[in-house]
């Protein structure tokens, strides 16, 4: 009721939800943020856009009260707000759905939604009647499909960020922040997303959208807030933006082209022959070959197999049927270290869980794979290591202050390139990227791009795997198409367009 | 997630950093604070005897310590290390009773110290169980086969004086247990820091999968982290052995604590990819000074566990609260 009040006195004043001026925040030796304004309108959808580094997190994280703030007020409904802790955010109906889900994976998705407000019925006991019941309407109402007594855990990670925007309708939220909801969707699941953040709108809520995604941008929102190093750069409406302009804001220099690319069609030998794979889980009689010097871009949507094909033909999971071939050799099936061997190698898509080592240093991440080469009699030649990690490091032009820093501490795009120096280092015959610039931004999304393109032209072969349409015509030499562990199509470059894939996709 | 990693360039190298790592810097500091208070207390702890004696104390601690540090750097961890002691001890002082050679008891203790570690190991690597509950079955299965092995304390009846050499025997002025463990410690500190063995050690503990991702076979590495567990076992149970004159089937309780407690308060991880030997070593001393204390200052012996209960988050909390600092 109060709430309510509340935005009816502020509907009475402006339009905005929220008004944040001047924002300062300050971390030893590092100024986040300085002199930052942010004003949402109720009903629309503001985009709040930069690089790493360039703030969004912090500005989120004060909006959430994680952080308090050294500068600047903050005003809901023409008051000013204090927001010194998460409980005060959401009492003041901000939400924030942050990038890593923070649901308790056990417990079903009604128990989540009202996890901090359980409805409490006689003598006191938990009224998991209306829970359920109460979850049930609130899906209704974003037109969401989702049973409420299925375990939290179980869902796709696009279904979960689902029940964290419907927790926060649970807590009447009237701004809610998402923090890169796309990073893990499908174009479905992106389509399903933007139809609920306009269901929010349409109930009079704001939605503050971070995101580095450009064509997401355009396509859902009303205005767009760009901050580079900390600093307040723009505030456009759409419409005045072009991909130019925005990039141009947010890198503060112009890149011609997002998709460099320097190669010819010269092709070599087959360097990976795929034939007949099929695993228990998902592939069934998968076959191709790449060739040195060769991009093979691999589309599906989610759930279509390409992550289980990356695993099975660089030796990580076990196979069922069919034989692998590296350069004319047979490889082991469910054996890293034969595949190293042989000379090929994963990029994981989930560089967290699979390809960093977060507690351990740069040097010691980057030259994992390639330590044996360093080493005489078992015992690691550090002076080489660090020659070969300091080479990579200027190669690549990683941005680190030392190699002894923790690889955490380093930026995505930084991340990635340490994780594709530690197979170059030990030297690949064949890379299998999977989602190679999955959460990171433009201007690191751009080099990692070029140097996919050289790896091709000194030689190598690349599979890549993608759910970007952009990167995806504008690196392959082939696209093929999965969809339910098959691949139904193979197109040559000329001949792929956006429909024939996406049809191949979805047959 | 990017604005505070630029405000967290935290001080690197916790596995990489030799003597005065900033890590140990707590430890060094209680290890001094105690030795200045006990000594203050009783002028005798710094008798050479006394010395000798914790020396003595703390390398049966830190040859099993020595392989815990590896199998918790690695990720993995070992519980059954008391029970075994016990077992080996038991199973040595049988097979030189039966054949009279100090050699054949010797690889008996080893052969069946490192049987267990292997079986650990096949328990966590191959069946997936995880070690924590694993290995605390094996050390229930152990502690009840000792009993079917001999129900009461196997005696000495050869009377090898090498054999009593083992436990109670010098080297110069240094007890041959102190100079075993110290070979123990040097050979570890070398494989964990120098080599690629090492190396792939904190790889696995850091990120199984990563590890595994890049060629690294993740799980025979963590059966050699058992095994040399074991084997470590096997050598420390036999100058039990030899320090007791029996093998004592109730020999070892707890002893997988302290050797835990030890590397722990050292700042190996329990989550892997942290940790060294140096952190165990000091870990280890921490520890035994205290047991000597609370001995010589004649307090209540059951003491002895209470202290470094309260000394283990202290300077567990110490530690984080220097992380803390550090990260300014």
């Amino acid at each position: 009721m109060h709430a309510e009040l509340v935005q009816e006195r502020g509907g009475a004043h402006t339009g905005a939800a929220i008004e944040m001026h001047g924002i300062g925040k300050r971390f030893p030796g590092v100024i986040a943020l300085e002199e930052v304004d942010l004003v949402l309108a109720r009903g629309k959808v503001h985009a709040l856009m930069g690089e790493n580094g360039a703030g969004k997190s912090t500005l989120i994280k004060i909006m959430a009260g994680v952080y308090g703030r050294d500068a600047g007020s903050i005003n809901i409904g023409g008051r000013e707000v204090a927001l010194r802790n998460p409980r005060e955010a959401l009492a003041e109906g901000i939400k924030v759905v942050f990038q890593e889900i923070a649901l308790i994976s056990e417990f079903t998705v009604a128990e989540n939604i009202f996890l901090e407000r359980h409805p409490v019925g006689r003598a006191g006991s938990i009224d998991w009647k209306k829970i359920r019941a109460e979850s049930a309407a609130l899906f209704e109402r974003i037109g969401f499909d989702v049973d409420p007594a299925a375990r939290t855990g179980d869902l796709p990670v696009s279904q979960q960020q689902m029940v964290e925007i419907a927790r926060a309708l649970a807590h009447e939220a009237r701004i809610v922040v998402m923090d890169e909801p796309t990073s893990s969707l499908t174009p479905n699941e992106v389509a399903l997303l933007f139809k609920v953040i306009r269901r929010l709108t349409d109930l009079g809520i704001a939605v503050l959208y971070v995101t580095h995604k450009l064509d997401e941008v355009f396509e859902i929102a009303d205005t767009v807030t760009v901050l580079r190093d900390g600093r307040h750069i723009s505030t456009r409406p759409i419409g005045e933006h072009t991909h130019d302009t925005l990039i141009q804001d947010m890198i503060g220099r112009r890149i011609d082209n997002l998709f460099p690319r320097s190669r010819g069609h010269a092709k070599g030998d087959i360097a990976l022959s795929v034939k007949g794979v099929s695993t228990d889980a998902k592939l069934d009689d998968v076959s191709f070959e790449v060739r040195a010097g060769e991009v093979l871009g691999f589309f599906g949507l989610m759930g279509a197999g390409r992550t289980e094909l990356a695993k099975a033909i660089v030796g990580f999971d076990p196979i069922r049927a069919g034989t692998i071939e590296v350069a004319g050799r047979p490889l082991k099936p469910h054996d890293t270290r034969t595949g190293a061997g042989l000379g090929i190698g994963l990029l994981t898509e989930d560089r967290k869980g699979e390809g960093l080592m977060l507690e351990l240093s740069v040097q010691q991440n980057m030259s994992l794979a390639a330590l044996g080469a360093f080493s005489r009699a078992g015992f690691v030649d550090e002076t080489r290591e660090k020659a070969a990690v300091q080479g990579f490091v200027d190669r690549f032009r990683v941005r680190t202050p030392s190699l002894n820093q923790l690889i955490k501490n380093l930026s995505g795009g930084n991340q990635q390139k340490v994780l594709l120096a530690r197979w170059l280092m030990r030297g690949l015959k064949v890379i299998v990227v999977d989602e190679p610039t999955r959460g990171i931004d433009v201007g690191a999304k751009s080099e990692i791009f070029a140097l996919l393109d050289r790896l091709a032209n000194e030689g190598l072969a690349v599979v890549m795997m993608t759910s970007e349409m952009p990167e995806l015509l504008g690196l392959s030499d082939r696209i093929a198409v999965m969809a339910e562990g098959r691949i139904t199509a193979v197109f040559d470059r000329d001949a792929a367009t956006q429909e024939n894939i996406l049809n191949a996709a979805i047959a | 997630m990017t604005s505070e990693s630029l405000s967290s360039t935290r001080k690197p190298g916790t596995a990489f950093g030799l003597f005065a790592d900033r890590s140990q810097i707590v430890l060094i500091g209680i290890l001094a604070a105690l030795c200045i208070a006990i000594s203050l207390a009783a002028p005798q702890f710094y008798s050479e005897a006394n010395v000798i004696a914790i020396l003595r104390q703390c390398a049966l601690v830190l040859i099993v310590a020595a392989g815990m540090t590896m199998l918790l750097i690695c990720g993995e961890v070992d519980l059954s290390v008391g029970a075994s002691l016990a077992f080996v001890g038991c199973i040595g002082m049988d097979v030189i009773n039966r054949t009279g050679s100090l050699t054949l008891g010797v690889l008996a203790a080893l052969a069946f110290a490192g049987t267990v570690g292997l079986f650990n190991g096949i328990v966590a690597t191959r069946l997936r169980v995880n070690s924590l509950i694993g290995t605390i079955a094996t050390m229930m299965m152990l502690q009840g086969g000792v009993f079917l092995y001999t129900r009461e304390a196997v005696q000495n009846h050869h009377h090898l004086p090498s054999f009593t050499g083992l436990g109670a025997g010098y080297i110069g002025p240094l007890p041959i247990p102190v100079i075993i463990a110290a070979i123990v410690f040097v050979v570890a500190f070398v494989a964990l820091r120098y080599t690629t063995f090492g190396r792939y050690l904190y790889a696995v503990g850091a990120s199984e999968n990563a590890a595994r991702l890049s060629g690294l076979r993740a799980e025979r590495l963590k059966l050699i982290a058992f095994v040399v567990t074991g084997l470590l076992v096997g050598v420390a149970g036999m100058i039990l052995a030899s320090l007791m004159n029996a093998g004592q089937p109730t020999a070892g309780r707890g002893f997988e604590l302290t050797v835990i407690a030890a590397v722990i308060l050292g700042g190996t991880s329990l989550s892997g990819g942290r940790g060294t030997l140096i952190g165990t070593l000091l870990g280890v001393l921490v520890l035994k000074v205290i047991d000597n204390g609370i001995i010589i200052l004649r307090w209540n012996q059951d003491l002895q566990m209470v202290v470094p209960g309260i000394v283990i988050i202290l300077a567990t909390w110490l530690d984080i609260v220097r992380r803390r600092a550090d990260a300014r």
